[in-house]
Order: structure tokens, then C-alpha cells, then sequence
């Protein structure tokens, strides 16, 4: 099982094999964490993102026109819980930490420490309007181009084009706010 | 920007424990094989399948097909013989017959009969048993009724052999090679 293609494990699934899908949890679990964590902000709110991610995948199963590309049809549904579960995060003006542990360890390093400057980076994407971090995320940390970018967040290339230039330009902005202070 | 991407790019893993309330949550969910009966003959699936699988199912489509125009074939003539009757009366009187010679060149036979639909497909009928004429060549003259007829050879009461100078019949019995007779009414 660990070795079969997503078609083959979808395929036992919808055969009725409800643990096979423990298998394609595992192997995007941590792929995807990534992305839930950049861009929610915090481990908490990425994990009920990719439960309930994995959830409705589970359910609409039937319905994923391509099993090879599961894996693919199954980032597209996180990234819509993702903006979802932002839109009620801003909705509930919560101030969010990337990391306990890291913001812990943070604090007592020297500012030019590696974990500090991933805490400067990560507090400076959370300042990004959503539509922008999401655009720099796909583009640049999930290394898509922008035709699957637009086919994934159903937004035109030259829109996305924008939103990861002003992105760039307000990431560079904050970090230099930071490294001149 | 480089130094940001590759900072974001290391790995982030989650708690593991997620796989288990994952688990947890789909098995509420009604398993799909026990979805509708609808949802089932809608969704397209893959299926693999192995040359002999290919050979059974073409064989099996086959034979379906063959009874499917024999029963076809029976029924249309079972209707129309009424309507038939009523427009041609003097074919409900018998069928006459004609005498048909038939021939086949088989130099190693020890024996050649023939069969048909007008024989009940019987080899041993005394009046379609081929004699020898030399050279190989066997023939035997026969009456055989008016109408549309399959027939073939049997040597040595084994092989069945078409006629070669005869076409083809469409319908061959499953395997057995027939060849294709229409005797015309003499008037």
C-alpha cells in the first residue's frame, strides 16, 4: 500500500476500503502542513484546516475527476479552507504566533540567531493581506508556476503576477523596518 | 527574496496524532462502496483487465450475439407466416425439391458425406453419402427442397469441410464451417 499510486489507493477507497485513506493522509500530511502553517499563521488553526481538508476530500471522493492527480485536487480544497478559516480568523481579530516553541526560543536569541530571523520573516508574511501571502506562498515556497497557480486559486495569471510583486516589495519592506531598527 | 523562500521551505510537521482524528472523521462518513446505487453506475472508474479477460468477454459477446439473431430470426419468421399465408397461399403448399449435385475434391478421404439444414444435419443419411469418382474427387446428387440452405462436408465423419466452390455462410454454427445453397423453384 505504502508504494501504490494515489489512483490505485482511491480506487480501494471507493471500493469501500475506508483504511486505505490513512495512507494518502500520511503522505501529504507534512507536504501540506507547510503551506496550512505559512499561511494560517499557527500549527492549531493548519491542522483543523488539513482535518477538515482531508475530510471533504474523503467525502467527495467520487468526485475527483483525475485519482492520479489526487494530490493536486486535494491542495486545491486546503487552499480554500485556508482562505475560509483566514476570513473568520479576521473576522475574530485574533492575533496570531507562527510557532510556540520557536517564539519561545525566540525571544531570549540574539537577533541575528537563525530562529530569530525565521520569526521576523514569519511575523512579516502574517502582515501581508491574505490574497498577496497566498500568491507568495504558491509561487514562491510551493514553487508553482502561474498557470497552476491560476487553475488552483481560479484568479487570472496577471492578477497573481501583481499580488506576488506587491507581496515581494512589502516583505522587503517589513524586513528592512526590522534590520534598520 | 531567495533567502525568505528557502527559510519558508523547510519542512513543518504537524502533530501525528492528526492522522488518527482524520480517520476518526471519515469513518463517520457512510463508506463509498455503500453510496447509491445512482452515484455508483454514474462515476467513471478505471478497469484493468487481462488479454484472456479481453478473449472471454469477445467470445461471450459473440455467442450473445449469434443467439440474440437466431432467436431474432425465429420470432420474425414466426410473425410473418401468418401474413404470408394470407398473401401467397400457394406457398403453404409443400416445397418442391431439385436435384443438386454436390462436389468436393478430397484425395486422402476415405469417406464424404453431406450434411444440412435439409438433412437435419445428419451424416449418415443414406441419400447425401458422396461416392468416389477418381482423382480424388467425391460427389453425390441429392434432392434437396426449394429455398435458402446451409450445408457443408464431413470426411472421414470427423471433418467438417465448406464447400469451396460455394459462398460462405454467415452463420456457422459456432466454429463449424457452413457454405451457403439457395435452390430456385423450378417455375
Amino acid at each position: 500500500m505504502e508504494g501504490s499510486s494515489d489512483a490505485v489507493i482511491v480506487a480501494r477507497v471507493l471500493r469501500g476500503d475506508v483504511e486505505a485513506y490513512r495512507t494518502l493522509v500520511e503522505r501529504y500530511r507534512d507536504q501540506y502542513a507547510r503551506y496550512a502553517v505559512h499561511m494560517l499563521g499557527n500549527r492549531e488553526d493548519a491542522e483543523e484546516a488539513l482535518q477538515d481538508a482531508f475530510t471533504r476530500a474523503y467525502r467527495s471522493l467520487a468526485r475527483c475527476e483525475d485519482p492520479e492527480r489526487f494530490s493536486a485536487w486535494l491542495f486545491r480544497i486546503l487552499v480554500n479552507r485556508c482562505r475560509t478559516m483566514g476570513a473568520r480568523r479576521g473576522r475574530r481579530a485574533r492575533t496570531f504566533v507562527v510557532d510556540e516553541s520557536a517564539l519561545t526560543s525566540a525571544a531570549v536569541d540574539h537577533p541575528a540567531d537563525g530562529n530569530a530571523w525565521r520569526e521576523e520573516i514569519d511575523r512579516a508574511l502574517q502582515r501581508l493581506r491574505p490574497e498577496q501571502r497566498e500568491a507568495f506562498l504558491l509561487k514562491y515556497v510551493e514553487e508553482l508556476g502561474y498557470d497552476e497557480m491560476s487553475r488552483l486559486t481560479g484568479v487570472g495569471v496577471s492578477a497573481l503576477k501583481m499580488r506576488v510583486m506587491r507581496a515581494c516589495d512589502r516583505l522587503r519592506e517589513l524586513l528592512s523596518e526590522v534590520h534598520s531598527a | 527574496m531567495d533567502r525568505i523562500a528557502r527559510e519558508l521551505r523547510q519542512p513543518v510537521r504537524v502533530s501525528s496524532s492528526l492522522d488518527d482524528r482524520v480517520m476518526s472523521a471519515v469513518r463517520q462518513v457512510p463508506p463509498h462502496a455503500r453510496a447509491s446505487l445512482w452515484s455508483r453506475l454514474t462515476t467513471p472508474r478505471s478497469v484493468m483487465v487481462t488479454p484472456l479477460t479481453w478473449g472471454v468477454l469477445a467470445a461471450s459477446l459473440a455467442l450473445f450475439a449469434a443467439l440474440g439473431a437466431a432467436h431474432a430470426y425465429q420470432d420474425v419468421h414466426r410473425a410473418a407466416a401468418p401474413i404470408a399465408k394470407a398473401l401467397f397461399p400457394k406457398a403453404d403448399t409443400p416445397q418442391r425439391a431439385q436435384r443438386v449435385q454436390f462436389v468436393l475434391v478430397a484425395p486422402d478421404a476415405k469417406k464424404v458425406a453431406v450434411v444440412g439444414d435439409f438433412n437435419g444435419w445428419d451424416a449418415s443419411h443414406a441419400a447425401f453419402q458422396a461416392k468416389h469418382r477418381g482423382g480424388g474427387v467425391w460427389s453425390v446428387t441429392a434432392p434437396v427442397p426449394v429455398g435458402h440452405h446451409r450445408y457443408s462436408f464431413v470426411v472421414d465423419d470427423s471433418v467438417w469441410v465448406a464447400d469451396p466452390t460455394a459462398p460462405r455462410a454467415v452463420d456457422n454454427d459456432f466454429g463449424m464451417p457452413n457454405s451457403a445453397l439457395v435452390v430456385p423453384n423450378p417455375e
